[in-house]
């Protein structure tokens, strides 16, 4: 993407006058973040359909069987008690699978389940790499590391959002905290976490797949039984994360979500542009 | 002010000084706006937005062309009434992929780690159709062909445990399904067997059958798995006998079974009763069924 500084006295062909306005943008997004970014949505999406699939294979919370319903899965109660309760579910098919069809691949598909996972997860372990490259090529790495002294931004941030209710319901103006920096403490941390929790998934899965060949591996995260249960909540996590994330990007407007597919916006601060010791 | 004074003083802002440059690396750089004239940025947009919309909707034709059918049939895409196997490209290749790294990673001398008897772990039967009726266990030989002598060979439980040492080892059996189990397993090392009775020299693969295994109503469903000879050969490959330091129960193979714990449990062939070695490799139960051939963990 190619910028002029523009000269002055400049004749365009078409004749009009060569002082048009201008409009001032910044570089937001590296292109290589910008790709890795909007990519990760289809393969954590594929990563998470066929990681419930496999866990349908043995599920690592499981109870003694329910005298009633037989079920030893607390998916498939779940399930069965969201057929019991939904009106036009009363006569679904299979209720102990609700859950696994319509949050995974399905039940009974270990074999394309696995093999569907390990593409997404070599494609995802990539995907990874060119988020880094991005990272490293466009400085954004800077912004993302976390400060001993963001802890008081995050209450803050966090004691907004808490508030956030009361404000719209009692029609008083949110006062959103200022921060100077490209994003606030609270968003830093997400970002980061969610970095560092792509790695953790990646490792944990490492763990999981080659417990005898990476044994050191899986003794980090305390043996095979506990590596499955990191590997589960890491995905929790990711889902936890994306709700908000999009909620915020939308109400934030649509400058924000161009940004990362165009890389550059017109909103900043003039905070963000001067000189400023860190 | 002294000159002990002044040099402190000096030592103490090139302190902060070179404190300022190395957190000035770490920190933000500000950021320049750039000038652009608004129907240049239009034409950025429209371009980004396009490419990005190419983007999901190749995304989504190349995802899509490898989920399974019956996905496709839940979600109302699929074209109706195909059959037959499934050939998915991108997955096949995802699925050499992983093993060709599952044989990178393997060693001959690296140990899969061992445990202590008071980490033993209940192992459940699971044989994934119904259990076979232990009538054959007093008449069970094992048949040894592909060996170099050209000799087929037929051995039965008392000679294997005469002629050969039995090995203990403590060690977790890791099931395809996810769940694992720690057992104490003896028996003789497969290299032992492999010395004793030597396949023909441009082996490489064993097949490994059991004749008696069952499908879920109780008939008879061959199961046979293929082994590298390279894995046969450690010193953790067993051809077990014990289970618990008891003679192995039907529900776990008995008389003989493999135990080759750098595998997943699925290459664990329970009732052995024959082995051929090959040069090519073999068939293999669950491959044919869409699961890895090499099963390395």
């Amino acid at each position: 993407m190619s910028s002029r500084r523009p000269t002055c006295g400049e004749t365009m062909t078409t004749g009009a006058r060569a002082l048009k306005p201008r409009a001032l943008v910044v570089r937001r997004h590296h292109l290589l973040v910008r790709i890795s970014h909007w990519l990760t949505i289809p393969l954590l999406l594929g990563l998470i359909l066929s990681g419930i699939s496999i866990y349908w294979a043995s599920p690592i919370y499981q109870h003694d069987p329910n005298p009633t319903t037989g079920s030893f899965d607390p998916f498939a109660d779940a399930g069965i008690w969201i057929c019991a309760h939904i009106p036009w579910l009363h006569h679904y098919a299979d209720p102990a699978n609700w859950v696994y069809n319509h949050g995974s691949l399905g039940p009974y598909m270990l074999a394309f389940a696995l093999r569907f996972h390990w593409l997404c997860a070599y494609l995802f372990m990539l995907n990874g790499l060119v988020y880094l490259a991005g990272l490293c090529s466009g400085g954004g790495w800077r912004s993302l590391l976390p400060r001993l002294s963001d802890a008081r931004g995050v209450l803050q941030m966090a004691r907004y959002y808490l508030g956030l209710p009361y404000v719209i319901l009692a029609r008083r103006q949110p006062i959103h905290p200022n921060f100077r920096t490209k994003y606030n403490p609270l968003q830093r941390l997400a970002y980061f976490a969610v970095a560092v929790a792509g790695f953790l998934a990646v490792a944990t899965g490492w763990a999981i797949h080659k417990p005898a060949q990476l044994s050191w591996l899986t003794g980090i995260f305390g043996g095979f039984d506990n590596a499955r249960v990191w590997h589960f909540w890491l995905m929790g996590f990711f889902l936890v994360f994306v709700i908000p994330h999009v909620v915020l990007v939308i109400a934030d407007g649509w400058d924000t979500l161009r940004s990362m597919i165009t890389g550059w916006s017109k909103k900043f601060k003039r905070s963000e542009v001067s000189d400023h010791e860190l | 002010m002294s000159f002990k004074q002044i040099g402190a003083e000096e030592k103490s802002t090139r302190r902060s000084a070179l404190l300022k440059k190395f957190q000035g690396a770490f920190s933000e750089r500000p950021i320049e706006p750039i000038e652009v004239e608004p129907s240049i940025l239009r034409r950025w947009t429209r371009r980004d937005l396009l490419l990005f919309g190419a983007g999901t909707l190749a995304t989504l034709v190349v995802g899509g062309s490898q989920l399974p059918r019956n996905v496709l049939q839940r979600l109302g895409l699929d074209q109706g009434g195909t059959t037959g196997p499934e050939n998915k490209w991108l997955l096949n290749q995802a699925l050499r992929l992983d093993d060709d790294v599952s044989t990178a990673l393997y060693s001959q001398h690296h140990l899969v780690p061992t445990y202590t008897k008071s980490q033993i772990t209940p192992l459940k039967n699971n044989y994934n159709g119904a259990t076979p009726d232990p009538a054959y266990i007093p008449g069970w030989r094992l048949t040894l062909d592909g060996l170099s002598s050209g000799l087929t060979v037929s051995l039965d439980i008392e000679a294997l445990l005469a002629r050969h040492q039995l090995h203990d080892q403590i060690t977790r059996l890791v099931c395809v399904e996810g769940w694992s189990a720690i057992a104490w397993w003896s028996g003789l090392r497969f290299d032992d067997l492999l010395h004793a009775y030597p396949p023909v020299s441009q082996a490489k693969w064993a097949h490994i059958e059991s004749s008696v295994n069952l499908d879920a109503n109780g008939n008879p469903d061959p199961y046979f798995v293929s082994i590298d000879l390279l894995t046969a050969q450690h010193s953790q490959t067993l051809l077990a006998t014990h289970l618990n330091g008891k003679p192995l129960p039907v529900e776990h193979g008995a008389p003989l079974r493999l135990l080759v714990p750098m595998k997943l449990g699925l290459k664990n062939i329970k009732a052995i009763t024959r082995i051929t070695y090959t040069k090519d490799e073999p068939p293999d139960y669950w491959a044919k069924r869409g699961y890895s051939r090499y099963d390395g963990i």
